[in-house]
This record gives C-alpha cells, sequence and structure tokens, in this order.
C-alpha cells in the first residue's frame, strides 16, 4: 500500500474535505487502485442509497438530481448527500467541459453537500471509470444518500444499473413515440421512469404511452431483465414531474424512500457480489494500461503492426509476446 | 489519447452580478479544445459557491470572468477564501473588461494571469500551462 494514498484515505476519513477531494482525483487517475482503496477501508460507513440517475441528453438530469437533493435536504437537515455528475469527455482532445454543476449551484455551499463532476474519459458506459470509487469515497467521508447522474445516454449505456442501487430512467416529451420504449436496453435498466418537463406540450400523452408499455409486461417479469433483478415495482413506478417548477419532486421520493426501506438489505448483498466485479475491472486496467504502455515504447507499436500486416506474425502470436513483456513490468511501470 | 491520461482541472465562474457570460463560454472552450477538464459553473456566483466548489472539485486552477468592475473586491475574496480554507495552491487568473492599470495590483494580489479582450486563445492556453507546469 503506498503510503500518501494511505494518508490521503485517513485523512479523509476524520473528515478533511480536501483530503476526500485529492484521493477522489487519485483514484479516477488511476481507477485500478480501487481494490487498495477497498481494502483499506472495509470497516467504513456505506450509504444507504446509490441513486442512478439516467436519460438522453437535455431531458433534464441535471435539474432533476438538483431537486431530488434539494427535497432530501429539506427532509434529513442533518444527513450528508454527495452527487457524482459525468460528463462526456472529447474522443479528440481529451478534454471536457462539465457543466452539470451549472444546475446545482444553489447546494455549492451547503457544507452537508458534496458534488463532484467527472469526465467520461472515453469510457464508454454512460459513467467515468472512477465513478464507483468516487462513491466509495463520498461514503468514507459520511455521504448517506448519492445520486449519480450519468452523460446524456443513448439507448444501450445502461452500467449505470448495475452499479447503483436503484436506477431512475428520465424521458421527456419529443424524444419518440411508444415503439422507442418497446426497444431493449435503457427502459430495461430502469426501476423508476421520470417523465419530466410536466409543464411543457406532450408530457401527458407520453406519460400515458409508458404506463401502458409497461403494463404489456407481465407484473413479476418487469425489470427481471434488467441487472437489478430483485426490485420488483409492486409500487408506483412512473412519475410525471416538472423538475423546472419542482412539481411532483416531493411524490417522487416519497417512492424512493420507501424503495429503500423495503431493499436496503438486498441492496448491501448486490453490493458485495459488485465488488468481485469490479476487482476484477481494476485487474483488467492494469493489464490494459501494462500492454499499452509495452506496444507504445519508442515507438515500436507501428513496427509490430507492420509485422503483422506483413504476415511475418499472427495477432495471436504477437499478442502473447507483448503479455511477456508487460507481465515483466514492476509495478512502477516502467520496462 | 490514453483515456485515462492524468487531466488538469480548471473552473471557470463568473462571480458577481453581471451575466455576459460569452468570454468564460470562449475561454472553457478553448481549454476543452487544449485537452483541460474544464468545470464550468455558470453566471451570478459568489466567491465562496465558487471556492467550495474549486475545492470539491479538486482543480490546479480558477479562471474568473468579470465585466462589472468589481475586479479588486471580487478577486481578493477568492483569493483569501482559499487562503482561508488552506487552498492557496489553487492559482488564481482572470479575464473580462480590466483596466490595464489595475493589472499590476491584481498581480501583487495573487493573481497569476490577466487576459484581456482580443487575448488570442493559444495564448491563454500556453500561459496557463506555463503557471500550472503542463509538460508541453
Amino acid at each position: 500500500m503506498n503510503n500518501e494514498l494511505s494518508n490521503l484515505i485517513h485523512q479523509a476519513r476524520s473528515g478533511d474535505i480536501r483530503a476526500a477531494s485529492r484521493l477522489m482525483s487519485r483514484m479516477v487517475d488511476e481507477p485500478q487502485r480501487l481494490v487498495e482503496l477497498f481494502s483499506e477501508t472495509d470497516d467504513c460507513p456505506q450509504p444507504r442509497l446509490v441513486l442512478g440517475i439516467t436519460g438522453a441528453p437535455g431531458s433534464g438530469k441535471s435539474t432533476l438530481t438538483d431537486r431530488i437533493a434539494g427535497e432530501y435536504r429539506n427532509r434529513y437537515p442533518d444527513r450528508k448527500l454527495g452527487i457524482i455528475a459525468v460528463d462526456p469527455s472529447s474522443p479528440f482532445t481529451g478534454g471536457a467541459v462539465l457543466g452539470d454543476r451549472v444546475r446545482m449551484m444553489r447546494h455549492s455551499t451547503d457544507p452537508m453537500i458534496f458534488i463532484r463532476s467527472l469526465a467520461s474519459r472515453g469510457h464508454l458506459g454512460g459513467l467515468a471509470l472512477g465513478a464507483r470509487a468516487v462513491v466509495h469515497v463520498m461514503g468514507l467521508i459520511g455521504c448517506e444518500v448519492i445520486l449519480v447522474e450519468t452523460v446524456g445516454v443513448g439507448q444501450s449505456e445502461v452500467e449505470v444499473a448495475s452499479r447503483c442501487d436503484l436506477t431512475l430512467v428520465v424521458l421527456a416529451p419529443g424524444q419518440g413515440d411508444s415503439i422507442q420504449m418497446l426497444k431493449a436496453g435503457l427502459m430495461e435498466a430502469g426501476n423508476l421512469f421520470v417523465i419530466n418537463k410536466a409543464d411543457r406540450d406532450g408530457a401527458d400523452q407520453l406519460y400515458q404511452s409508458l404506463v401502458s408499455v409497461l403494463q404489456l409486461k407481465p407484473k413479476n417479469e418487469i425489470r427481471s431483465a434488467g441487472y437489478c433483478t430483485d426490485v420488483v415495482p409492486e409500487l408506483e413506478n412512473v412519475f410525471l414531474v416538472s423538475a423546472f417548477e419542482g412539481r411532483n419532486i416531493d411524490r417522487l421520493v416519497d417512492a424512493i424512500e420507501l424503495y429503500t426501506h423495503q431493499h436496503h438489505e438486498q441492496w448491501k448483498a448486490h453490493r458485495q457480489r459488485q465488488v468481485q466485479e469490479e476487482v476484477r475491472e481494476a485487474l483488467l486496467e492494469e493489464v490494459r494500461r501494462r500492454v499499452l504502455k509495452v506496444m507504445g515504447v519508442n515507438g515500436r507499436s507501428e513496427a509490430r503492426i507492420d509485422r503483422i500486416l506483413r504476415g511475418e506474425t499472427g495477432v495471436a502470436e504477437l499478442a502473447s509476446e507483448l503479455m511477456k513483456e508487460a507481465a515483466g513490468m514492476t509495478e512502477k511501470g516502467d520496462l | 489519447m490514453d483515456r485515462n491520461d492524468k487531466r488538469i482541472r480548471i473552473l471557470i465562474g463568473k462571480p458577481g452580478l453581471d451575466g455576459h457570460d460569452r468570454g468564460a463560454k470562449y475561454v472553457a472552450q478553448i481549454l476543452r479544445d487544449a485537452g483541460f477538464e474544464v468545470i464550468y459553473t455558470g453566471i451570478r456566483r459568489t466567491p465562496e459557491q465558487i471556492v467550495e466548489a474549486a475545492i470539491q472539485e479538486d482543480v490546479s486552477a480558477i479562471g474568473l470572468s468579470l465585466l462589472s468592475g468589481a475586479h479588486k473586491f471580487l478577486f481578493k475574496r477568492v483569493i483569501d477564501l482559499l487562503k482561508e480554507k488552506g487552498a492557496s495552491d489553487i492559482q488564481v487568473f482572470g479575464g473580462g473588461t480590466i483596466p490595464p492599470d489595475d493589472i499590476p495590483m491584481l498581480k501583487q494580489m495573487g493573481v497569476c494571469a490577466v487576459f484581456t479582450p482580443g487575448t488570442p486563445g493559444r495564448v491563454i492556453v500556453q500561459t496557463l500551462k506555463e503557471h500550472l507546469q503542463v509538460p508541453a
């Protein structure tokens, strides 16, 4: 275990916000170190609810996140809350503009809310590779509820469903008819659905068609195709809200709380299983970094690829060669 | 780009009451194109909000855009708050309609660079890279 990391963890646990935010950066820059974070902090408190909020770009995820956070803070003035907001990185330059905070600035000076923006850095599931570690650090500093807002997603970025306890899919009028809702992917990943922008035309129709599409499924099969198979929507699970006006947010949060109350124990078990998956990913990340490093040294990458193109070696053969070299690397990453 | 290269993070904010955010958005975009991760916080923020956000986001620098004429007070407040929070290592730079005569005073206060209207984007990027010690 690296000393610096150990110190940061210790300081973060004792409530040092700066240390917590630096620790988050370390974990985002080197997601493979999640394992060290886990092993050092297995006794630390973990949030009661990790709520995923996902939906298409411009459907109002940030504004809704802001409203849900506000509602929780009103109900529980003495509980801490964390918000993780992911926006895309440029695939061309690696840069990013992270703008979700603009909708949440009224919480900025609330000492009970910690907001962290993440860039996706080329990760394609709708989250960022370090998102799980940031959730964990927020747990360390005592956040009881954590809201995880994904990048604006299309139809198939459903990673959030496997990473959060409960997933809320946000839809807004003007984004397609009931056929869109029959399609696989995003609609299967939701536990709760929010039709946002109830203040606009078309929201009522969208609400009706979503309710009728969901009714097409036998009740006990709903969501069994998704990740969180243990949440059965015996309760109301479609909400017509206006995040902009703050309409119906209280009913939505009522439902979220009821689900939390009922499923909290199952979620704990789910998280345990999830850790296995995350450690596996951390391992793969370490392997990926090493192989990339071996490939890239002194521009040898092109030369190696040319060898394949000239038929001098096969892909499998070269892969074995690279892995052998990668295996010889020390922890620091040099050859 | 390796997707997990360490990225320098910069917060761009507009403290005070003027709502002209074209300059701030322009700078956010050129920094994005230069490979920075830019946290954009929007208009009419208090120095407290900006400093709190900068700490939670673990940024290396804060860029303040002002056209209101209140730069002396607002820069000082941000720099004082950073000191108070033990975060003086976060660099502060600025831009907007700031009279050239005021620039030495701002620099003395601890502002690392001031970009007045018309500064080319590449100059901004170059200057910030030097201050933040980003390898070229």
